[in-house]
């Protein structure tokens, strides 16, 4: 799956979608989102909001690949995100 | 699709609301993190509450002229959030962690220093938060 940007008609759909419409379908959904420092966070996206808002739950924070932190839950303010995409996560994920 | 949002948590910012009064975890710029309480639910006792249906009686707001009071008096047991939209923030007995990374000239070498202090009150401006977080548990 390529990185980068908010997709417009990735993943399993060729549909086109609106970044709204793909905003609503990721919910829920293993993600991946990058900040502009450069900071990866990878989690399962609980709700995000039209600012790029973002609450995600069993995050983990990569820092130049190096995995540096595990947050429970976690809000990031969306004018720090560089881009959210989807993953497929190969962490089993703890319920 | 109206069921498709919970009536709760809507958007990230009411996930917030369910950590006030409670620690949190929050990261900013500059490489500064912070540990504090989260201000909630602060509820304004009035003096003199006996009186206050005979205020009630008395406040015909649609008259004209009509006396106006403050909100605050109508509103006694208002929950006040110490957030906003832009993620300011009112927290109590903070820690803040400054973390630097010098480098040496000679050998390179990654020096990683932390400075704590702590600070009873703050108001932090949103502008810098990065990340907010209930505080790590360790299992």
């Amino acid at each position: 799956m390529s990185t980068g940007g908010v997709e417009k008609g990735s993943g399993g759909g060729g549909s086109v979608k609106t970044p709204a419409d793909f905003l609503k379908s990721i919910r829920g959904r293993p993600v991946v989102v990058k900040l502009n420092s450069g900071v990866d966070y990878r989690g399962i996206l609980a709700c995000l909001d039209g600012y790029m808002n973002i609450a995600m739950e069993q995050t983990e924070e990569y820092v130049n690949g190096q995995l540096k932190n595990k947050y429970g839950d976690a809000f990031i303010r969306g004018n720090n995100v560089l881009y959210i995409s989807t993953s497929k996560r190969t962490v089993a994920e703890s319920g | 699709m109206a069921t498709e949002e919970e009536s709760t948590v809507k958007e990230p910012l009411d996930l917030i609301r369910l950590s006030l009064d409670e620690r949190i975890y929050v990261k900013l710029r500059s490489d500064r993190e912070l540990r504090g309480k989260l201000h909630g639910t602060e509820k304004k006792k009035i003096k003199g509450k006996k009186k206050r249906t005979q205020r009630r009686r008395n406040l015909n707001l649609s008259a004209p002229g009509a006396f106006r009071p403050p909100l605050s008096l109508l509103e006694s047991r208002r929950r006040t959030q110490a957030y906003d939209q832009h993620l300011n923030m009112i927290l109590g007995d903070v820690e803040e962690i400054l973390t630097t990374v010098e480098i040496d000239d000679e050998t390179y070498e990654e020096i990683v220093r932390t400075t704590r202090r702590t600070v009873p009150f703050l108001f932090v401006r949103g502008d810098g938060v990065i990340l907010v977080s209930p505080p790590l548990r360790t299992a």
